[in-house]
């Protein structure tokens, strides 16, 4: 069984994010819409 | 790997029929959303004409943060909402995305539905059901190994729903002035593309086995944080609270509205973690079927419409049933489900939770020998604090002068009512809310 506290998870989550696509594409998708919305207003 | 437990801690067999169960809930899930989304309407019907669509986007989303925070607390309590949060902290990040996400889209729809109308706008971004289905399989392994006869169900069922949405939208119409209809189809798409990628975050948390309650009282700050942005940036402070302040008298039936609307998407969200965005996006779109139920029997909306509106409307219904048939006869099969388990391990690997606290909540479980923390006193005072807030915007409010049928509302407040009781009892008896 795997534990369920993580020791390490703050010195690594973080990164984790920062090389997850599964962060970038909202993300681009979201400053994508706010440009849209900046120029269709 | 220890096997995981049980709902609510009573049984320690895990039953070989709780997928279906849990599929069936999701799609049950679905159909309630699409229900209480479409309900969410009818309170901002009553709001006239001569607010800023900023203001009532902004106070809806107010009332959407109250009821965030205040049904989490009595539901979970908000113990639990920490606990799991502490479990997976990174997945604050996408909740506040998702959040964002969600604002810029509501406000664009503003923009499309001002320049090109409800009738063209709407199908263009009831397009992010599809975009769902693109997302969910490429990130999330859904419909993958499921047979050619499930990705007819539901790309079929999505498409079908896209045609009677149209239908329903031309009917519905209220025909806008195309000034700038360049700038409305681009605004549509655009909701649509964020929409649609905001159940990436969605998929996400429940892949990684967060609690939906827990999940959406974090979307809510970047939901309020962005709109509140827009509102200033566009409207500026002191136009905004002078809007605030004209507008008092219909503050509450916006609040309403948010409230209203977040008891749907609280059902949507189980709906994407038991199904997956695939399903769980189009059977929510089912909202507008039942917006337009509201518009025709409650506010006369379509009175004195000729034969040929009520035929779009008929047909368009129709379609938007036949669609959502497809999809809920779809439902994920082993094979599917096992590529669903592997997409969850990665998360688990990627961001160090705990395997079995994951397949527990998958499962809609609680991990072996976990103990629910109890309300604490804090979550009274938030609903209290909430309730009361809604009374006093309640004595502010007044009861504009227009059409209203009170007999097809009791009907529609009953079925929606019936649809909570049915959905809540089962998602409790299930998975205990997990």
């Amino acid at each position: 069984m795997l534990t369920t506290d993580n020791h390490d998870r703050p010195r690594t989550w973080l990164s984790s994010v920062l090389t997850d696509i599964h962060f970038w594409v909202p993300l681009a998708v979201l400053i994508g819409g706010l440009l849209l919305l900046q120029s269709i207003r | 790997m220890q096997s995981v437990a049980t709902p609510g801690n009573e049984s320690s067999v895990r039953e070989i029929s709780r997928p279906r169960k849990l599929q069936v809930l999701g799609i049950l899930s679905g159909f309630t959303a699409g229900a209480w989304l479409g309900a969410a309407e009818a309170p901002t019907k009553l709001v006239s004409v001569g607010v800023s669509p900023m203001v009532i986007s902004l106070i809806m989303v107010t009332g959407v943060f109250l009821a965030r925070w205040s049904v989490p607390a009595l539901i979970l309590g908000t113990s639990s909402v920490r606990a799991d949060l502490r479990r997976a902290p990174h997945l604050i990040i996408w909740a506040l995305l998702a959040g964002c996400l969600w604002a810029v889209a509501n406000t664009m729809t503003i923009f499309a539905i001002h320049d090109i109308g409800l009738s063209i706008a709407f199908p263009l971004w009831n397009s992010n059901s599809l975009l769902g289905i693109l997302w969910g399989f490429i990130f999330f392994n859904e419909l993958r190994q499921a047979g050619w006869r499930r990705w007819t169900g539901v790309l079929g069922g999505a498409l079908v729903m896209c045609v009677g949405a149209t239908l329903l939208a031309i009917a519905s119409s209220t025909q806008a002035p195309a000034a700038h209809s360049l700038r409305g189809v681009w605004a549509a798409l655009g909701a649509g593309m964020l929409w649609g990628t905001m159940y990436i975050p969605y998929r996400k948390a429940y892949l990684s086995g967060m609690n939906p309650l827990s999940f959406v009282t974090f979307f809510t700050f970047g939901e309020l944080g962005m709109m509140a942005t827009l509102a200033i940036g566009y409207l500026g402070l002191s136009p905004l609270w002078h809007e605030l302040t004209s507008a008092r008298d219909v503050l509450f039936w916006l609040m309403l509205g948010g409230f209203i609307w977040v008891i749907g998407d609280v059902f949507q969200q189980y709906a994407a973690k038991y199904v997956g965005i695939s399903r769980g996006i189009p059977l929510s779109n089912s909202n507008q079927l039942w917006g337009l139920l509201w518009g025709i029997f409650v506010f006369g909306e379509l009175r004195g419409s000729g034969a040929f509106t009520y035929m779009q409307v008929i047909g368009g219904s129709l379609l938007m049933m036949l669609g959502v048939g497809a999809i809920a006869f779809s439902s994920a099969a082993g094979k599917e489900q096992a590529q669903w388990q592997e997409a969850a391990r990665r998360e688990s690997r990627r961001y160090h939770i705990a395997e079995d606290y994951v397949e527990a909540r998958m499962q809609g479980m609680e991990m072996a020998g976990e103990i629910r923390p109890p309300r604490t006193v804090w979550d009274w005072m938030l609903v209290a604090v909430a309730t009361a807030i809604f009374v006093f915007f309640a004595t502010l409010a007044r009861a504009p002068r227009l059409s209203f049928h009170w007999g097809p509302a009791v009907l529609l407040i009953a079925a929606t009512l019936a649809l909570l009781l049915v959905c809540g009892t089962t998602l409790w008896r299930t998975t205990r809310f997990n």
